[in-house]
């Protein structure tokens, strides 16, 4: 199988790094591509890079709530474009809640119960799925 | 062999005994509290120790709400004031950037310009509580001298503290965006205005928290905080400044995990370590230039998202361990710190924590209570070798100032991320609700609505702030922008001037930061995304 290419991002002036720093590590260890945007993005850039480096998946890191409002413009923008990259979050701010409401809008989240295996194992499955 | 370590990897014994303590010249190293090296406190005795500073990390939405937040904790007898920015203010970004609208106030207080900091510290006593800030220091501390000023406070009298973070908080904390070189020079231009016109005021607080937080080891943490110290002090030498008119200044805002011990050792050997630098090798001769004060924030990286209401006991024992280690003031990181800023309950949790310790606990009727213990005592000197080692070694590597622009820091940084991480996946670091004793989300329910209630960013700030600065006068805030702009281009001047200036004729933070990046080459808005003014 291909190599799974996985872009990992922090969105707007979320500032804390260190759980996109450890996942981005865990999942080339885990023999994934990351491509890491790191901080300070917002839905177009998040886009542009997804299509420049054609990823599989876009994987979003969140220690604040600014997700909870840029991920439908993200949506939208995918949805405008035409492309089916499916989306995957985690960060300790995710609640149970948040990780239903997510799940409604077709987002795979991970709470601050999640080990790294588990990640690495829904992500495989996450693009195999949207392979099929 | 031990089969058991310190968080840092120092060996635990079973049982200590004199042994442990007998090479270690106590009488000489050891002293008592209040005498060099000051391992054992900073005060002599009870009747000279105040009570430490007892407060709660604040801020919230803007300024006016803040200072609710901050009457309501002082009603309920908070000792200091001490205030966090949100990330657009700590990143000097203004509420009006297009990258802030979504994180206007939420996790800290919206702050731009002076007005807003009058609205911030409306009414409180600032003349006689403590006012510390997580803010870009040079800001934080002419607003504060502003506002003391108008309210006919000596700024004299002013105490409380500012944290600088010239080298690591580009990598591991809020990014200001501007380069090391003008970092470097607002701190030591901030310590300089702090020594001059704020004398009581601790202008230079070293916080090794944040750098702690990234998964460091307590060794690590203190190694690269004093790393800092040391290089910020050079520099103010370079300038020509007398050691002993800014190192009494100088206090250090360290963590505090769950290694309890551990953490008293170490702050015990920082403030030996300290004492015997600036003696030896700085050559400081007033004797408040050798006794640190040491702050402490707990730990928000032990706090966990699981089972909430175990982060109220980790807040309390590790509150208690430094009511033992002799600090001079205490914040709790709240129990919902996984999830959101402090709400009303976290806080007054916090508080009451530190006051049942006080009132009830006898656990500060004594100074030092741990100090001649075997196990403390041998810790300690481990400790401090460790420390003070690392700080040699990564000093022999080259020019601290070199190797954070190499990235050799950052790259420090993720390794202890990764370590700190995978530690808790393979249960190396045990933590209750997390890797043991875990229970199903759906029965985790106790206080976790508290802490999952979300706070909405306040985008009201957006349009306030776009008719504030449409209201003032164009050509007056170009020119003293201008003004700004020349001064840190082309003169070695003292900063807080024509910075506090600006502030005083109405400029915001956003605007003053992009004119000193523009002088220093880089553009004035790190996103690209808003014109310069000038």
């Amino acid at each position: 199988m291909e190599k799974i290419r996985i872009l990992i991002a922090i969105l707007g002036m979320d500032q804390h790094e260190v759980g996109a720093i450890a996942i981005s590590r865990s999942l080339r260890d885990a023999g994934m591509e990351v491509i890491y945007a790191g901080r300070f993005n917002l839905p177009p850039m998040i886009l542009k890079i997804a299509m420049e480096e054609d990823v599989h998946v876009i994987g979003l890191s969140c220690h604040s709530w600014e997700y909870l409002y840029y991920v439908d413009e993200l949506l939208q923008l995918l949805k405008e474009k035409n492309l089916r990259i499916p989306i995957v979050m985690g960060g300790s701010v995710i609640t149970p809640r948040d990780e239903k409401m997510l799940k409604e809008k077709g987002i795979d989240a991970f709470g601050a119960s999640a080990m790294t295996n588990e990640i690495i194992e829904r992500i495989r499955g996450i693009v195999q799925g949207f392979d099929n | 062999m031990s089969e058991h370590y310190t968080q840092s990897m120092i060996p635990l014994k079973s049982v200590y005994n004199s042994d442990d303590i007998r090479n270690l010249e106590l009488d000489r190293r050891l002293n008592d509290p209040g005498s060099f090296p000051y391992t054992r406190g900073i005060r002599a005795d009870l009747h000279k120790r105040r009570i430490w500073i007892q407060r709660e990390l604040s801020g919230e939405g803007g300024p006016k709400k803040s200072n609710e937040q901050l009457r309501y904790l002082i009603e309920r007898g908070q000792l200091g004031i001490d205030i966090i920015g949100d990330g657009p203010t700590n990143s000097l970004i203004d509420p009006d950037h297009p990258m802030a609208k979504n994180a206007i106030g939420t996790q800290g207080v919206s702050l731009c310009c002076l007005q807003d900091f009058r609205d911030l510290y409306r009414d409180l006593p600032i003349e006689q509580l403590p006012v510390s800030n997580s803010l870009a220091a040079a800001f934080a501390i002419v607003s504060l001298y502003l506002v003391a000023q108008e309210r006919n406070i000596s700024p004299g009298a002013l105490r409380g503290s500012l944290v600088q973070a010239p080298f690591y908080a580009e990598d591991c904390g809020y990014s200001t965006h501007l380069p090391f070189s003008l970092r470097l020079r607002l701190t030591a231009d901030s310590i300089e205005f702090g020594a001059r016109e704020m004398p009581k005021f601790h202008s230079f607080l070293e916080d090794t928290y944040f750098i702690r937080e990234a998964g460091l080891t307590a060794v690590e943490e203190m190694a690269l905080g004093f790393i800092e110290i040391r290089y910020v002090v050079k520099e103010l030498l370079k300038r020509g400044l007398d050691i002993d008119s800014f190192a009494p200044r100088i206090a250090i805002l360290v963590d505090c995990g769950m290694d309890l011990f551990e953490e008293i050792a170490k702050i015990r050997a920082s403030r030996r370590l300290f004492a015997q630098m600036m003696r030896d090798e700085f050559n400081a001769k007033d004797p408040r230039s050798l006794a640190v004060v040491i702050a402490s924030h707990t730990s928000g990286l032990s706090m966990t998202a699981q089972q909430p209401f175990n982060n109220i006991v980790r807040g309390a024992l590790q509150t208690m361990a430094l009511v033992m280690a002799e600090v001079q003031a205490v914040e709790i990181s709240a129990f919902d710190e996984a999830f959101r800023i402090p709400s009303k309950e976290s806080h007054l949790i916090g508080l009451r924590t530190q006051q049942v310790i006080h009132c009830e606990s006898n656990v500060s009727r004594v100074v030092d209570p741990l100090g001649g213990s075997y196990l403390i005592e041998s810790l300690t000197d481990q400790m401090e070798k460790r420390i003070w080692g690392m700080v040699l070694d990564i000093e022999s590597k080259g020019d601290p100032a070199e190797l954070s622009d190499k990235g050799w820091f950052k790259n420090f940084f993720e390794n202890a991320m990764e370590r700190y991480a995978k530690d808790i996946e393979d249960k190396k670091l045990l933590k209750v609700g997390v890797n043991v004793f875990q229970i199903p989300d759906e029965e985790d329910t106790l206080l976790r609505d508290v802490a999952e209630e979300k706070i909405e960013p306040y985008r009201e700030r957006i349009a306030e702030i776009r008719e504030y600065k449409e209201r003032r006068n164009q050509g007056a805030i170009r020119e003293i922008l201008q003004r700004v702009y020349q001064k840190a281009r082309e003169t070695d001047e003292n900063l807080m001037y024509p910075i506090l200036e600006a502030m005083e004729a109405g400029a915001t933070m956003g605007e003053i930061a992009g004119v000193m990046r523009l002088a220093y080459n880089y553009p004035y808005d790190p996103f690209g995304m808003i014109e310069s003014p000038i």
